[in-house]
């Protein structure tokens, strides 16, 4: 027995407890099932229901076991005749005001009301009484709300206030009056709600059913797949639910590990696009300059004979490849070996490049390795997050449930952001910094620890290199001296930091080194700027500085925006490096590659060395000439570019291009070749998500009409080229994949089936590595590195005089290309709009909800104000989710000088009142 | 809510700190609340007293305040918190301007807190004489300056009632003062609380004083706990031990709180507190903080107490001030910071976890224990929280020692307690009493008894989480344990009076809606099971309760007691429970008989009176006619119910009378004098005539006995064109009324009219006639008799069951009534001693002294109040001369020359309550003495000859009633009825002659062959009055003109005389015509 262990007696017999355990935990253990309406393993105990009831022998009254601690000796009868009357008496009352329409219920089978009553022999309520006969709200576009069912069990009150931090909805009125209502009764939309969804998925009752099932079906009638989201870098498990081969309604998967059964509003009610009349179902050939179906066969023989023919012509690197952070692994790792093997180029990236491809670089040179260094879960335990340049409960709500739930515990929460974001409520330090700002604003934070002698001295000495050079930099960096630049008062960046290092939870108990840590959070604030790299490694630098690595709740921890971007850098989906980021212009790998594609000694040409060119650099080149075909999979650089209009003229211009996608996107409608892709959902393969998490995919459903998983047509692309790769499954692909990547070595579909891992994994007995860098780094020694402050490419000027920045809502991701075409969250977000604050909004003479004109050096757009402030004074911010109103036409493709990511978050602009 | 709540908790925090920066001290800021008026002050401290540094700054201060303080200065106390709702501003206003007019500078005028004698609102102490007036009014100020401010005069008609027309006028001798004991209310009514000067003059800070200077905090700990100081919010957890488990729980940084949040209907301890004495709170706030090691508090206060709020931040600002609250309190390293919040008025809010939650600024919703709050509380930190009357008893114990404290009060619970005593009780108000005290001294001693002489049913204690006490727990020693046994509780304090008027379903059925409507809705038996119970209980008093009901209510009560998630739920059914356990009948009237006893369930009642009255007569209806003038038309109302209205007129104990609802105003309607003017009216001016029967046939009903019973059954069968005939026994027809009820009281010509009336009506009366012994009811059957109605009354005399009983010279009470009023009886001489204490020993007495007895002397067993006969009887004995002796029961007849001489009696005193409240006499050793007597009458109860009847096959009770139905009479020999004393034992007439019509509406129905009723329909007036000349003004009841007391003991004439015209028009007037709105 561990040292927590203690014995009790549960009816009648003895059995083992561990301290901490409530009364229904230990049960739970000992296999004696304690009925349960109100409680829920994620929620506090809320205690309401009664029905877990038990009596204890000393205790007057009885008691709720799913609150009531566990202790030592305790005599606990579950099933005593007061147990059961009082739990009978429960029921009796519950149904006295609850509708008994079983029959014509949704919930019924799965409604656990319905099986209590049946428990207990409960056939119908003794009382004759009022009764709630509230209307079913159906306000909202994703559930309904029948208050008639609602048994006041407070689960989605206390998922809405405590998991998601959204406060939509609460208790209101007492007595029997007490409902769950939203505030003075309003529709979802005018309140605070996310639409997340975890209310319904929590609903014991039928009270709350999503809209796509209501009336079609019951609970057994469904057919359940478990897979992963194909939105965002997060990778939620999801539970499809079908009826009759039909997706009937969507749930957080509970027992994945990366969301425990959460989501966000995308990944439960955005599924809709999938069977959308306008999905691509045929593959396009471009004819007398219109695209007209066409077999596949003959699609697939004008791809691959225009290719071969440009490359004959031109040479191989006048072709350019774009992978997808939105395929899977298998489809990343055939598409670099079918640009590299087939065609003989290293011109293959991908939207990577926009998003964190300083990251890669940045982690890279400072720790050896360009990821997540700690888990998502992880953010739990972590005594203080410092998030900055995240908008993280817009761009990954999940995690940011973790971070609010760390704060509720008792995190630090600093947050730094130029807007008044929602994690700034939980922040106990928010620095409202200028856009662009990052390097002054963590150089200063750098100087204060050092100054203030905070520093993690012995790991410094121990596992860094380059410290004094990094300390002689940072100096200077004074928070006075940051504080104009920035916009930050110097005593809140010494308070932040201070914060970060610790100093302010010297006194609270527990161990003090565990106390000290904190972890690091950012995104596409850090990374897309024209300084993006250094905005990376100062970063790297402050948390060696902190002694932040290598340990639970520490660590640097990039949140990756795509579903699998993380998986396409892996997969060499990159110009410079093969899978597991081994480098092109290193001999031995290339050979490697060579022998095991059957490339180079049968075969006249070998692999190129020479690594290709970026995104933004291949858009550049078709300009210039030097670019004549492309083949683009599932990415939308029409509208993710920076400077579209730019981008749009180099498409059009380019001799050949391919587009293999599900919609007709807007890259798509300047193709010559349309190739029917299949959606996340129509196929198998891995995603590995923002914290090297792989983990399988399940087929839903099939690709509608002649539409093929992309696998297979990368396949079949390279079949028509004369190459036949012999692979003939995902899990083939996989196998051959980790054969030759060392981080993936001892995965397979078969061991990922069992459960998901986190890269390295080197061998198959290897439990996978949560936590990078806990002896060494993967360079060895963490590396200081020097960075100045560089103001932004473009700052604003008389002409020009607002900075923009950009960004992400929640309803919509990336260009839109799905979640647009989700009706569920194009209606509840139709229209993009521009934030102002009403300082300037009155210096402009706009009002909220007026058109504005917006416009840059390189373009404008017309777009709705929000009045709001959320932004301060001289700044304004777009989501760059809509065609209508994109963003990206005013955008700087300012690049970072080592990285080649564009300066989306920084530029200046104008507005002015549409006429 | 928690919108309300978070603007709460900004207001609260912002007011407090502008309170610290802007409060003079010592003068009260103006109230932000518009509905209370700012209060000017004569202030005597015009410059802020200082800040103390030191504990020894603190002693001098106080010395130097005992010094300045002249006690022989005239000063006016005047309650300015409670009183305002009467009118105390302006009374304050007067009195300081006719201070001024009349030159008296030197008179202090103190604007106090509660003075706890909330009846006599408003009230004034004037000192130094100690006079305590009440109900004073701005034109009394100029009395009350120049009589007593000037020269130390009382003002006699401002005192309390005593005897008679006497006033008492000093504090100390009131009744209502002169049991309490004080120490939570100190300071009430005597200080100004909003000068922190007053308080500490009277030892104020002084005990915090003492811990800071010589007790460690366990030293502290260790002092309360021997106090035996128990948790004053109710539950009565001992405070000591809770102070020790917060102590010991680990945390640097804890919180002390104080439960203000009083919500119980009717409670108002705290509130007076808080009002009256701020600082004795904040002072063990303070020494609590000091004991667990906090050094922040919070007081968790209603918003709906603006005066409290008030009060509590200016005692704030000056204790901050004065550096007795904050940093380094007087200089020592012990800081606490207190804080106000105010409460939105939720009632579970008082409830520990939800009132934290609230705090925090969620939802008040209560959450499950363990953890308790000593090792979880506010924000997660070790938290005490206690009541305010707890954390008033802190100083008082430090500093009187916890000896002291625990030296008052019962074995497991020490010192004292305050009640709001409320309801229908005389002196409501605010008391504090030692614990182990009585119900029975609180609510009669101290508070004065019942009000409108109603009966004392229950009192309700622990307001919605309590139980009621009833009658027969009135002896009671309170206390934690005693209370809770008999399923009542203490509570936080409130005791709620009820009376006759007060239906006992309704009670339960209020407490049960409060709880309802303010359950916080998270667990399912206090939100859903709270509601059903209600539901059950409204459709009782709609008149659709069913039988099943009590054991539904009894089973989900218990299981909801077992099951709720906290205190509210798992307290909510006791008002219920306890209810069911003492008032089953009453709940069974609901259901079974579809009646309201106490009138209030509008469904089940009409009016109050006709209500009461047990012939179901509809007084309402004919004093309506009566103030109309329409005489005739009043005298057919009452004849519909009542076959002798005169007579009852002047016989009834007329019930109706004592819950009649102008006794609320001024007294109860004349409504028996009233019936007796209509009678005799009517009757003299030959006008009463009575309806000859339909149709000539032979009588089918034999009646038994023509007392009021049987004479009313024959009445009303008569009513229904059905013949009778009456057997009576005796020579002359009227059964009690003839032989028991004397002359004087019923004139035997009026008798004789009423009963002649009836035989008018076609009954034939037979008397001199025993059934059974002349005529067998065989017999009669073979007459042609198909139904018979027995009702023989209860003519034989109990026994004493003492030695000598039987000697010549001792007779029974009847016996000799009937002697006296049917044969000739011979003349007394001497001293006459009266055995008993019921109406019967009262005639007896009355009509000995008229048959020329020296002396006569009622002896009885227990004292007044529980003299079963009727209080004006009592009355006119006294007045007429009759001595009576209370607690006195007799042992013996001591024998003289062979016949009684004598009678050896013993000393009484009262013990505990019987079941039905009344008190058991208890012997009192040593105390046997004799009392000469020429005559001993014994009058200790009557029985029924019942022989009989056995051999008729009726059952028999134990004690010698026979068993018939309720609602028909029927006994369980097909055929035959009975009623009046036979079946109830002794009652009165009234009772007898409802049985009667009971009786005859069943045998009307059983010669018809129909089935009997099952239940009874609700009385309903059905007399349409038009709108009534109603006199609401005060106006005083129409006095009964009797008969010269100097002439009565010589004569047997009546003694009262009867209303006139002119008296009775105007006594109709004053009827309140309260049934009026549901009745046309």
């Amino acid at each position: 027995m561990s040292e927590d262990a203690f014995r009790f007696t549960i009816d009648g017999r003895e059995a083992t407890a561990r301290r901490g355990m409530t009364v229904m935990q230990a049960a739970d253990e000992a296999g004696i099932r304690i009925p349960r309406l109100c409680y829920h393993p994620q929620l506090e105990p809320f205690a309401g229901c009664r029905l877990c009831v038990v009596e204890i022998e000393g205790m007057r009254s009885l008691a709720a076991s799913c609150a009531l601690p566990a202790t030592p000796g305790m005599v606990v009868r579950t099933n005593s005749e007061r147990a059961l009357a009082a739990r009978r008496l429960a029921v009796e009352l519950l149904l006295s005001d609850h509708p008994a329409d079983c029959l014509t219920c949704d919930q019924c089978g799965k409604c656990e009301l319905q099986q209590y009553a049946y428990e207990l022999g409960v056939r119908e309520s003794p009382f004759v009484g009022e009764r709630h006969r509230d209307i079913v709200d159906d306000t909202n576009p994703c559930f309904l709300r029948d208050y008639a069912k609602c048994i006041l069990c407070g689960r989605c009150v206390s998922m809405c206030h405590d998991v998601v931090g959204a406060g939509a909805i609460d208790f209101a009125h007492r007595g029997f009056d007490c409902r769950v209502a939203s505030p003075f009764g309003r529709p979802m939309q005018e309140t605070t709600c996310v639409f997340c969804g975890q209310c319904v998925q929590a609903c014991p009752t039928g009270a709350l059913v999503e809209r796509t099932r209501a009336g079609r079906g019951r609970e057994w009638e469904f057919a359940t797949v478990r897979t992963i989201c194909g939105y965002c870098g997060v990778g939620c498990g999801l539970r499809f639910h079908l009826k009759d081969g039909a997706i009937v309604k969507v749930e957080g998967d509970d027992d994945n590990p990366v969301n425990r059964g959460r989501t966000c509003v995308k990944g439960r009610f955005g599924w809709d696009f999938l069977t959308r009349d306008d999905r691509l179902t045929t593959p396009l050939v471009r004819k007398n300059g219109e695209l007209a179906p066409a077999s596949w066969d003959e699609a697939l023989s004008v791809v691959a004979a225009s290719l071969k023919r440009i490359a004959a012509e031109h040479g191989a690197d006048r072709l350019a490849f774009l992978a997808s952070a939105k395929c899977t692994n298998e489809e990343n790792y055939l598409m670099q070996r079918l640009a590299r093997q087939v065609f003989g180029t290293n011109n293959v990236d991908h939207c990577a490049r926009l998003c964190h491809a300083s990251t890669v670089a940045g982690l890279a040179l400072a720790f050896g390795s360009g990821a997540m260094t700690n888990t998502i879960a992880d953010l739990r335990r972590a005594p203080c997050i410092f998030v900055i340049g995240s908008n993280t409960s817009e761009g990954h709500p999940v995690i940011a449930y973790e971070i609010k739930e760390a704060a509720r515990a008792g995190a630090t929460i600093i947050v730094a952001d130029p807007r008044h974001i929602e994690l700034v409520d939980y922040a106990a330090h928010w620095l409202r910094q200028r856009p662009g700002s990052d390097v002054a604003l963590v150089n200063a934070m750098c100087n204060v620890i050092l100054a203030e002698g905070l520093g993690d001295e012995g790991f410094i000495g121990a596992r860094t290199e380059g410290f004094e050079d990094f300390r002689a930099a940072v100096e200077k960096c004074t928070p006075e001296w940051a504080a104009p630049i920035t916009g930050v008062p110097a005593d809140k960046i010494r308070a932040a930091a201070r914060a970060y290092a610790g100093a302010d939870r010297a006194s609270v108990g527990g161990n003090a080194e565990e106390r000290r840590r904190a972890a690091i959070v950012y995104a596409m604030g850090i990374t897309q700027s024209s300084h993006g790299t250094d905005n990376v490694l100062a970063l790297a630098n402050l948390a060696l500085l902190a002694g932040n690595l290598g340990q639970p709740g520490a660590g640097v921890n990039p949140l990756r925006g795509q579903n699998n971007v993380q998986g396409a850098c892996d997969m060499g989906a990159l110009p410079n490096v093969f899978s597991g980021y081994q480098r092109v212009n290193d001999d031995a790998a290339r050979q490697k590659f060579e022998r095991a594609w059957g490339v180079g000694a049968r075969h006249a040409s070998p692999l190129p060395a020479q690594p290709g060119i970026t995104v933004v650099e291949m858009m550049n080149a078709i300009e210039a000439g030097g670019i004549g075909g492309m083949y683009i999979m599932g990415e939308n650089p029409a509208l993710s570019d920076p400077d579209i209009c730019h981008v749009r003229a180099a498409l059009d211009k380019v001799e050949f291009l391919v587009v293999q996608d599900i919609f007709m996107s807007e890259t798509a409608q300047y193709a010559d070749v349309v190739l029917p892709g299949a959606a996340f959902a129509e196929k198998g393969g891995t995603f590995t998500n923002t914290e090297r998490r792989v983990q399988l995919l399940r087929r839903v459903l099939p690709p509608p009409g002649q539409a093929r998983e992309d696998w297979r047509i990368l396949l079949d692309v390279a079949r028509a080229a004369g190459a036949d790769f012999g692979l003939t499954s995902e899990s083939a692909v996989f196998d051959e994949m980790a054969s030759l990547t060392p981080s993936y070595a001892g995965m397979s579909h078969a061991r990922l089936e069992q459960a998901p891992l986190h890269w390295p994994c080197p061998s198959g007995d290897h439990p996978g590595t949560p936590i990078l860098h806990t002896e060494r780094f993967t360079r060895g020694k963490g590396l200081f590195h020097v960075v100045s402050y560089r103001p932004p490419a473009e700052e604003p000027d008389e002409q020009y005089p607002l900075i923009l920045t950009t960004g992400r809502i929640l309803y919509h991701f990336h260009t839109g290309t799905v979640s647009r075409r989700s009706r569920n969250l194009d209606t509840l977000a139709p229209e993009g709009h521009i934030e102002i604050n009403p300082a300037t909004a009155a210096e402009i003479g706009v009002e909220d909800g007026e058109a504005v004109l917006v416009s840059s050096r390189r373009g404008q757009i017309k777009i709705a104000c929000r009045v709001t402030e959320r932004v301060d004074r001289g700044v304004v911010f777009i989501p760059f989710h809509f065609a209508e109103s994109a963003a990206n036409v005013l955008t700087n493709a300012a690049l970072d000088p080592q990285a080649k990511i564009p300066e989306y978050k920084v530029c200046a602009v104008r507005v002015e009142r549409a006429v | 809510m928690s919108a309300t709540d978070k603007s709460r908790s900004e207001r609260s925090v912002n007011c407090h700190s502008e309170r610290s920066e802007e409060s003079p001290i010592g003068v009260a800021p103006a109230v932000g609340d518009s509905s209370v008026a700012p209060l000017p002050r004569n202030d005597i401290h015009p410059k802020p007293s200082p800040r103390l540094r030191s504990l020894s700054d603190l002693a001098r201060f106080r010395a130097r305040l005992e010094r300045d303080y002249d006690p022989d200065r005239a000063r006016v106390r005047i309650c300015m918190t409670g009183c305002r709702a009467f009118g105390a501003m302006k009374v304050r206003d007067a009195l300081a301007r006719e201070i001024a007019d009349q030159g008296l500078a030197d008179v202090e005028l103190i604007e106090t807190g509660c003075h706890g004698f909330c009846a006599g609102a408003p009230v004034l102490a004037v000192d130094p004489h100690g006079y305590f007036y009440q109900r004073v009014r701005p034109e009394d100020a100029a009395e009350i300056v120049g009589a007593s401010l000037k020269n130390g005069a009382p003002v006699p008609r401002l005192g309390y009632p005593g005897e008679g027309d006497a006033r008492i006028i000093r504090r100390e001798e009131m009744p209502f003062f002169r049991g309490q004991r004080f120490i939570v209310l100190r300071n009430c009514g005597h200080i100004d609380p909003c000068r922190i000067e007053d308080y500490i003059r009277r030892d104020g800070y002084a005990a915090l004083d003492r811990v800071l200077s010589s007790l460690s905090p366990q030293g502290v700990v260790e002092e309360i706990k021997a106090a035996g100081l128990r948790g004053r919010g109710g539950a009565g957890f001992p405070t000591g031990r809770k102070w020790e488990l917060c102590a010991a729980s680990p945390g640097d940084k804890k919180y002390i709180i104080c439960n203000a949040d009083e919500g119980d209907p009717g409670a108002f301890m705290d509130r007076g507190v808080l009002e009256g004495d701020p600082h004795s709170v904040l002072e063990g706030m303070a020494i609590a903080a000091y004991a667990i090691g906090a050094d922040e508090g919070y007081i968790y206060v209603r918003a709906e107490y603006p005066i409290a709020v008030e009060h509590l931040r200016v005692a704030i600002a000056q204790a901050e001030h004065m550096g007795l609250l904050g940093d380094n309190i007087l200089g020592t390293d012990f800081s606490f910071h207190l804080k106000l919040k105010e409460g939105a008025g939720a009632f579970v809010c008082g409830e520990e976890t939800a009132l934290m939650a609230s705090i925090e600024g969620r939802r008040g919703m209560p959450k499950p224990r363990p953890p308790f709050p000593a090792q979880s509380g506010l924000w997660g930190k070790p938290t005490n929280i206690n009541n305010v009357e707890t954390f008033a008893n802190i100083a008082p114990i430090i500093l009187n020692g916890a000896f002291w404290f625990a030296s008052m009060g019962t074995e497991k619970s020490k010192g004292t307690k305050v009640f709001s005593l409320a309801g229908k009780v005389v002196n409501t108000g605010l008391v504090e009493v030692p614990m182990g005290i009585t119900p029975r001294e609180v609510i009669f001693d101290i508070g004065g008894g019942i009000a409108s002489g109603r009966r004392f049913k229950a009192a309700q204690m622990g307001g919605p989480s309590g139980g009621c006490v009833p009658a027969e727990h009135l002896d009671l020693a309170i206390d934690y344990e005693s209370l809770t046994a008999i399923g009542s509780m203490m509570g936080s304090g409130g005791m709620i009076i009820t009376d006759e008027a007060t239906c006992i379903v309704d009670l339960a059925r209020f407490f049960l809606a409060f709880v309802q409507s303010e359950s916080c809705g998270k667990c399912v038996p206090c939100r859903v099971g709270t509601r059903r119970m209600l539901e059950i209980l409204t459709r009782i008093t709609q008149g659709d309760g069913r039988e099943e009901d009590l054991e539904t209510l009894e089973r989900m009560a218990l299981t909801i007691k077992d099951s709720s998630l906290c205190g509210l739920g798992q307290t909510a059914p006791n008002p219920v429970l306890s209810t069911i356990r003492y008032f089953r009948d009453e709940y069974l009237a609901h259901i079974r008989d579809k009646r309201c006893p106490a009138g209030v369930c509008a469904a089940l009642s009409t009016t109050p009176c006709q209500d009461t009255c047990p012939a179901g007569v509809d007084a309402f209806g004919y004093i309506g006619l009566i103030a109309e003038g329409k005489f005739s038309d009043a005298l057919r109302v009452v004849r519909d119910r009542l076959p002798l209205p005169a007579v009852c007129g002047r016989i009834c104990y007329h019930p109706c009378e004592r819950r009649c609802r102008r006794g609320d105003v001024d007294e109860a309607v004349a409504i028996g004098a009233l019936k007796r003017f209509v009678a005799d009216h009517e009757a003299t001016a030959g006008l009463d005539t009575p309806p000859p029967l339909p149709e000539d046939r032979p009588a089918e009903v034999a009646i038994v006995g023509a007392g009021p019973a049987g004479l009313a059954a024959a009445y009303h069968l008569a009513r229904m064109g059905y013949r009778s005939t009456i057997f009576e026994a005796l020579p002359k027809p009227g059964g009690m009324l003839v032989a028991a009820i004397p002359a004087y009281r019923l004139p035997r010509g009026i008798l004789g009219r009423e009963i002649d009336y009836i035989r008018r009506m076609g009954v034939d009366i037979k008397t001199g006639v025993r059934v059974g012994v002349d005529v067998t009811f065989d017999e009669l059957r073979r007459q042609g008799y198909r139904a018979f109605f027995i009702a023989t009354g209860a003519h034989n005399n109990r026994r004493m069951g003492i030695a000598g009983e039987d000697l010549p010279g001792v007779m029974g009470g009847l016996e000799f009534l009937r002697e006296f009023n049917l044969g000739a009886p011979e003349p007394l001489h001497g001293r006459v001693l009266v055995i008993g204490g019921g109406n019967v020993a009262i005639d007896a007495a009355r009509s000995a002294l008229r048959l020329g007895a020296r002396e006569v002397c009622v002896v009885y067993r227990r004292s007044r109040a529980e003299m079963p006969a009727h209080a004006w009887e009592i009355e006119e004995a006294e007045r007429e001369g009759v001595n009576l002796c209370y607690l006195t029961a007799p042992l013996e007849v001591v024998a003289q020359d062979g016949r009684a001489g004598g009678l050896l009696c013993q000393r009484m005193e009262l013990g505990e309550a019987d079941a039905r409240g009344r008190r058991r006499p208890v012997p009192v050793e040593g105390s046997e003495h004799v009392q000469p007597a020429d005559s001993i009458i014994a009058a200790v109860g009557q029985a029924a000859d019942v022989e009989w009847l056995t051999a008729l096959g009726l059952s028999i009770r134990d004690d010698g009633t026979v068993v018939a139905d309720r609602h028909t009479q029927a006994t369980k020999v097909e055929g035959i009825f009975a009623g009046g004393d036979l079946v109830t034992g002794p009652a009165s007439a009234v009772d007898a002659m409802a049985d009667g019509y009971r009786a005859a509406r069943a045998i009307r129905r059983y010669l018809e062959g129909l089935p009997l009723p099952s239940a009874a329909a609700p009385v309903k007036s059905a007399v349409a009055v038009g709108p009534p000349p109603v006199e609401t003004e005060a106006c005083p009841r129409a006095a009964m003109p009797c008969l010269g007391l100097d002439c009565r003991c010589d004569s047997f004439d009546e003694v009262e005389l009867g209303l006139d015209e002119a008296a009775a028009l105007a006594e109709a007037r004053r009827c309140l015509r309260c049934g009026r709105e549901e009745q046309v």
